[in-house]
């Protein structure tokens, strides 16, 4: 009898737990020093700011895309695909999805992508639902997504958010030159991303 | 037997042979007309190797769909002779010669009269097809092809097509799509250049030698096709159909009950190690009218071969001109799949390393679903196009015109920015701009004393920048003058010519690096005195 309860407390004990910790997609070593767990976790959502906040999604996600994931970009038709190869996403694993403005359609797009994909970067449009938007919450959790919000995260809650500084810029003179090296500072903050870590991205040729 | 047209998209773009015209698929020339031809373009060709070849020919993308929807009345008038057809692509089908020989009194009786009968009913098709009449699929396809450059049919009498194989180079493997290029290449190497030396090896050799593939290639080269056109019905299990209970009249809609048949077929025919080559489609409306087709394929169907083909088909059917038989008047009620020959999976099966993961399935799924959610255009993949603004270099084309299985497939070389082939002479250095404008933002470019800048023909600027203002609207309700920044660092001018041979595309400009006091960088560019924001460095 004793045995039986030892062995269901022992079971407990031993029972496979899911950390966050194991549940990371890859990323990039300049970046990884802003997230505890030392990657993006899945099922979260993370918004990108500031001046620099497009390079900063690109350079979040490409170690990811690097690794196999493939990533959709809903709404964005200005990404530059140059600077993302040059950050190190294969571009081969990039579909773009446009929505046309429409916001009901944008959560359907979104909840369908998250079927597919592993990794979301998107713009969210102005009117969104609150309800419409918890549900697709909910729905990005489930489905092990990392979602990258670019622009104005509206309506959306972000379990994190990347604000960029204002960039240092190298190499370009007055009237001679070109741009050939841009350091900014990134800190993270927000619900999930505790301790305002900051790191320094470089991003040159 | 065999009817072939010769390079099919280009009659189905509804370009006659005496027009230079080319059909191109991701910059390469797939298909020409004759005339085109004369000049020097080939198949493979890049755009431009073929605009210098022959200036004045009409390019223009290929479009599979259209070459299904082209070739129905085709389809239709050879459909009188046999209805038992298989469709091998657009521009070719496979029949099985025996019976309406007979009863038309020989085979080139037969074959003339086909002739006759295509260009009589399909009068819209500009080409005259090739027909080539031989025992198995392999020999009369390359009877077809050499009737066209004959300018008659070829017919190969029965038991003769291991004389007439022995002779062909060992190219037409390749050319008719039976063997990879690689195993090819090395039978020349080994100097196998006919097919009648290696029709000359023991089979038992060439299986040790070079395995499955091998022993298929020898066997075509033998005259000895084993795969004759059945006309038994397969086992009843193979068989997937689905009644839509609401006939839908969206051909999206069907191509996506289609999809789920098609990935159902193939799982089950890959649990046993088989693949399928001809598959029949088999289309029902609400109001009873069917359309029936047999799709061939000798390196088997996958799934979402069979998906591109119901499509065509559907399409091809939605098209029918007003009037014809069993033209579609209601929503689709039944789609239904049949594999109809299947065969041991042996030679493309995926490799350990670089096959098709698991992510990429489910990627590819979520294309099609999204494709339907959305548009066609708006489910869109990046493909390398090459040129000195960044707005030109990667064209968005949409995900179901490409195919997207990753080893294939090669957009740029990651973490160089640069295209598949290596760098873009004359594109500025990287770092490159994160946000490019497909419509440029137009802005204004003044000096110190606000004066707008001018940039002269040898490329110099006529003072220094030093103010950047936006100006916000658009073309209809006029621009206005917006927010106002000021320069603080900026290179150029770096001139650009572009296509100064094409009057009409002709382009002229100078670009610029600029940083405004809120230390945002932007590519700016100077066309025709007005001046434009191409890109941001974001």
């Amino acid at each position: 009898m004793e045995l039986a309860v030892d062995l269901a407390a022992l079971t407990e004990r031993v029972a496979p737990v899911a950390l966050a910790r194991e549940r990371t997609m890859p990323v990039g070593d300049e970046l990884a020093g802003l997230f505890a767990e030392g990657g993006l976790v899945r099922g979260r959502t993370v918004a990108c700011q500031g001046p620099a906040a497009t390079s900063t999604a690109l350079a979040l996600v490409a170690a990811a895309v690097d690794a196999g994931a493939w990533m959709a970009v809903v709404d964005l038709p200005t990404i530059g695909l140059d600077a993302a190869s040059e950050l190190g996403v294969p571009l081969e694993r990039i579909v773009a999805v446009g929505t046309g403005g429409d916001p009901a359609r944008w959560v359907e797009v979104v909840a369908a992508a998250a079927d597919g994909f592993d990794v979301l970067l998107v713009s969210v449009p102005a009117q969104l639902h609150a309800s419409a938007v918890r549900k697709l919450a909910v729905r990005l959790r489930q489905r092990d997504v990392v979602t990258i919000v670019l622009g104005d995260p509206g309506s959306m809650t972000c379990d994190g958010v990347l604000d960029t500084d204002v960039p240092q810029w190298s190499g370009l003179g007055d009237g001679h030159g070109h741009l050939r090296e841009r350091r900014v500072a990134v800190v993270a903050s927000g619900r999930r991303l505790p301790g305002h870590r900051r790191c320094q991205l470089a991003i040159s040729a | 037997m065999t009817v072939w047209f010769p390079d099919w998209p280009v009659t189905a773009g509804g370009f006659g042979a005496d027009v230079p015209a080319a059909a191109m698929s991701a910059d390469r020339v797939i298909a020409r007309t004759a005339a085109a031809g004369v000049e020097g373009v080939v198949v493979g060709q890049r755009r431009r190797q073929a605009q210098r070849r022959c200036p004045h020919i009409a390019l223009f993308d290929h479009d599979p769909d259209r070459d299904a929807r082209e070739f129905e009345p085709v389809v239709r008038a050879v459909a009188e002779i046999s209805p038992r057809l298989d469709v091998v692509e657009p521009g070719w089908i496979s029949l099985r010669a025996l019976g309406p020989s007979r009863y038309f009194g020989g085979d080139d009786v037969l074959a003339q009269r086909l002739v006759e009968m295509v260009v009589a009913d399909a009068a819209t098709v500009s080409s005259r097809p090739g027909v080539g009449i031989a025992d198995g699929r392999f020999a009369s396809s390359v009877a077809a092809r050499l009737a066209v450059r004959r300018g008659q049919p070829v017919v190969v009498g029965a038991g003769e097509s291991p004389g007439f194989c022995a002779d062909l180079p060992i190219g037409w493997l390749q050319t008719l799509g039976e063997s990879d290029p690689e195993l090819i290449e090395l039978f020349a190497r080994l100097g196998l250049r006919r097919l009648g030396d290696l029709a000359a090896l023991s089979a038992v050799d060439v299986l040790g030698r070079f395995g499955h593939p091998g022993v298929h290639a020898h066997r075509l080269a033998a005259g000895a096709d084993t795969r004759p056109a059945s006309t038994t019905d397969p086992a009843p299990q193979r068989r997937l159909d689905h009644v839509l209970d609401d006939p839908v009249a969206q051909a999206s809609a069907v191509v996506f009950v289609a999809k789920q048949l098609a990935d159902q077929v193939a799982e089950s025919l890959a649990a046993d190690g088989r693949v399928c080559t001809r598959l029949v489609v088999l289309l029902e409306s609400e109001h009873g009218e069917r359309s029936e087709r047999s799709w061939y394929r000798s390196a088997g169907l996958t799934a979402a071969a069979m998906v591109e083909r119901v499509r065509w088909q559907l399409d091809a059917w939605i098209n029918l001109p007003r009037g014809s038989d069993q033209e579609l008047t209601g929503g689709i009620a039944l789609v239904r799949l049949t594999p109809d020959e299947v065969r041991a999976d042996d030679g493309s099966q995926l490799g350990l390393w670089g096959g098709q993961t698991e992510a990429d399935r489910r990627a590819a799924r979520a294309v099609a679903r999204l494709t339907t959610l959305t548009s066609q255009e708006a489910v869109t993949v990046p493909v390398w196009r090459g040129g000195r603004l960044p707005a030109d270099r990667y064209e968005w084309v949409p995900a179901a015109m490409v195919d997207l299985d990753q080893r294939s497939r090669a957009v740029s070389r990651a973490g160089t920015g640069s295209g598949p082939t290596g760098p873009w002479p004359g594109s500025l250095p990287s770092p490159s701009p994160a946000t490019v404008f497909a419509d440029p933002l137009p802005v204004e470019v003044l000096d110190e004393h606000g004066v707008a800048l001018q940039v002269t023909g040898r490329g110099m600027v006529s003072a220094r920048p030093a103010i950047l203002r936006l100006l916000a609207g658009d073309h209809e309700s006029g621009w206005r003058r917006g927010r106002v920044r000021r320069i603080i660092a900026w290179a150029g001018p770096w001139p650009v010519e572009e296509r100064w041979w094409e009057p009409e595309r002709h382009r002229r400009l100078a670009r610029f690096q600029v940083v405004t006091d809120d230390h945002d960088g932007y590519l700016v560019v100077a066309e025709h005195q007005r001046w434009w924001i191409s890109a941001r460095y974001d």
